[in-house]
């Protein structure tokens, strides 16, 4: 498909070199779209924004359209019918935009390969700039992947414990 | 005759609460539910027949099987109009065609799947459509007049995609419609000749948040197909599990709509006290959303004979902090205000739809699986919460639920004690089974069949196709800003809809 092709900022290459963005991308700003898995990244992402996690203080804000937004985060398996709406919420981005994969589903279809009505994840079907595993991450792990792309580490919120998971044990 | 007697007349198979009726025996059945109030759990295809689930009572169920005929059978949506959805979800996964159904149009298949009837015989071709799909207004919409607009599937929250489409006069909405599929994961083709463990690791992520009642209800259902069950031990651990979800979802739910009624204090506080019991869980437990935990035979956690312990530090937990949490919420300037004009339901609606869970026990409907399954008498209390049936309504017995939920941890936390729950070796054989929980939401059920050592076929009852119903009726004479509000109070979980 000719879904998405990332042009996308050297700022927001994982691993690369410390280059956050000042001034008006400050923070910066997440368009959320959930593309068709069981909803339980969206959960996280929910206890993430709204939980003692500080991810505002951290730099990261969600926003409520793709307009405003630096950075389209995707939970997920990418089903056909939500693949023109993920196009869609991509090119009503402002560039330069980045893209991230959170969970399993969005990244390779994990526990939804690909059928009839699912395209499997979005590896090798876009230019990803970070992926965040699990089924589902926990906010901390996405704190910390978002953290990432600065080459910063995310202050652990106060009464996690450590081995704290999402995914079974 | 009523309906039951007319099941009951048809042909006895393996299975005893199920019986196969020819097409006239079936229409009369249609006929007699018009007239009756059995309640109606589900229908389903499997390409060759078409079954209807019915509830004797909370765990007593009766099934009606019809063999389709060219590829038809007679409606069930004229009787017991929330039919209308597993109708139209026969229709577009097996091409089964529901004769005098009151709805027909797509319900997941909006032409842009790689095959038509993907689950049928001989699947169609592939879908023409490009692009986002459209959607195609039904006449009352049209003829409701005003503006028309629309939300979703992607509004940047955290909810699983649905479109809501409205027509709205002022700020005032006269009319919703709904179009979903874009959740849809082929669920039933996934579960179809799976491995059970596979298959009860898709039922944790039919929804999530309910993740323990799917795969509590699919492993007795499984267990049921074997002739087998677990011990009170194992028993209990799920039960336990169940109610923490319970715990943990009504948070998460009361949190999201705090934040969304503007009580950003009450929705900080909230989510502030799940993480606290998933952080004092996660060593007992080994995940937050409680997936894998129910597994066919028993229970698996990353240390079960912790969970006695837990328990009793939860309810300990739950002492300290509820009901100051509670306070805050009853007595948050215009919380309640707010939320007590939103999304009134009444008792003849969720009697059409036949919804359960917290939504109709906000609305005076005495319902409660839990209240029949001999594993929760000693832990069991009657609560009576509010009636009233309003989204305060709905969110304080939510509340009052949580504070239930705690002190039952607290009550099974001795006789939990130091137990690992241990596992029965189930010997997997042909035949069916049902699997009953009540879940967050209401009751999940699950019927399974198993052939040669697999799963065959899996159907799920899920409380998200009524949600979806009370949501569309709910929604007109709402302000067009409180849709999501709405949708929140009432449970409507698209990933389980769509399956």
């Amino acid at each position: 498909m000719g879904l998405i092709r990332a042009v996308f900022d050297a700022a927001f290459r994982q691993g690369g070199p410390r280059l956050k963005p000042v001034g008006p991308r400050w923070p910066l700003l997440l368009f959320h779209v959930d593309t068709g898995g069981c909803g339980g990244c969206g959960m996280e992402l929910e206890a993430l924004s709204a939980g003692p996690y500080d991810m505002e203080g951290a730099g990261f804000g969600f926003v409520p359209s793709p307009r405003s937004a630096d950075v389209l985060l995707v939970t997920g398996t990418l089903t056909r019918t939500m693949a023109p709406v993920l196009e869609a919420a991509w090119q009503a981005m402002p560039k330069p935009k980045g893209l991230i994969c959170v969970g399993g589903c969005a990244m390779d279809g994990g526990i939804f390969p690909e059928n009839y009505t699912v395209m499997g994840g979005l590896d090798r079907k876009a230019a990803i700039d970070l992926q965040i595993p699990g089924c589902p991450p926990t906010p901390q792990q996405v704190l910390d992947g978002l953290c990432s792309l600065f080459g910063q580490r995310a202050q652990p919120a106060k009464g996690q414990a450590e081995g704290s998971s999402s995914t079974s044990s | 005759m009523d309906a039951v007697s007319l099941i009951y007349a048809g042909q006895e198979t393996d299975t005893p609460w199920r019986f196969r009726l020819d097409e006239l025996g079936w229409r009369d059945m249609v006929t007699a539910l018009g007239h009756d109030t059995l309640p109606f759990a589900g229908l389903w295809c499997d390409g060759t027949d078409v079954h209807a689930l019915f509830m004797l009572s909370a765990t007593q169920p009766l099934a009606a099987t019809l063999a389709l005929e060219d590829g038809r059978y007679p409606a069930l949506s004229p009787a017991r109009p929330v039919s209308s959805l597993y109708e139209r979800m026969a229709y577009d996964l097996y091409d089964a065609e529901a004769m005098w159904a009151v709805d027909v149009r797509p319900l997941v298949d909006h032409d842009v799947w790689s095959a038509t009837a993907p689950l049928a015989a001989s699947p169609g071709p592939a879908g023409g459509h490009k692009g986002q799909i459209s959607f195609q207004p039904s006449e009352a919409l049209l003829a409701a007049g005003g503006a028309n607009g629309g939300a979703g599937p992607a509004t940047g929250q955290m909810e699983t995609p649905l479109h809501v489409a409205i027509a709205f006069s002022g700020e005032t909405i006269t009319r919703a419609e709904t179009v979903s599929g874009y959740a849809h994961r082929g669920l039933a083709q996934r579960w179809r000749n799976s491995r059970v463990d596979d298959a009860c690791r898709l039922s944790g992520r039919v929804a999530a948040g309910c993740s323990v009642a799917h795969q509590a209800a699919f492993c007795q259902a499984v267990e049921a197909a074997c002739g087998s069950a677990v011990g009170p031990e194992a028993g209990l651990i799920r039960i336990v599990l169940g109610e923490l979800e319970r715990i943990l979802l009504h948070l998460h739910t009361l949190s999201g709509l705090a934040r969304g009624a503007g009580a950003l204090v009450v929705a900080s506080r909230y989510a502030w006290f799940r993480e606290k019991l998933l952080a004092e869980s996660a060593l007992v437990i080994g995940s937050r959303l409680l997936m894998d935990h129910c597994v066919p035979g028993g229970a698996s956690l990353r240390d079960a004979t912790g969970l006695g312990d837990l328990c009793s530090r939860l309810a300990k937990l739950g002492e300290e902090i509820y009901p100051a949490l509670a306070n805050l919420w009853r007595t948050y300037p215009a919380l309640s205000l707010r939320l007590s004009s939103l999304g009134k339901v009444d008792e003849a609606l969720l009697d059409r739809v036949g919804l359960d869970g917290p939504v109709a026990r906000a609305s005076g409907r005495d319902c409660d699986g839990r209240r029949t399954q001999r594993i929760y008498q000693s832990l069991w209390r009657l609560t009576a919460g509010r009636h009233g049936g309003t989204a305060e309504d709905r969110a304080l017995v939510l509340l009052d639920e949580i504070g239930e939920s705690l002190r039952m941890l607290g009550e099974a936390a001795p006789r939990l004690g130091l137990t690992a729950g241990g596992r029965v070796d189930l010997t997997l054989q042909d035949g069916e089974g049902l699997g009953i929980t009540e879940g967050p939401w209401g009751s999940v059920i699950y019927w399974v069949q198993l052939h040669a050592g697999r799963v065959a076929q899996v159907f799920v009852h899920d409380p998200a196709p009524a949600a979806l119903m009370v949501f569309e009726a709910s929604l007109p004479g709402q302000d067009v800003a409180d849709v999501a509000l709405v949708r929140q109070s009432l449970g409507v979980n698209a990933a389980a809809l769509d399956g």
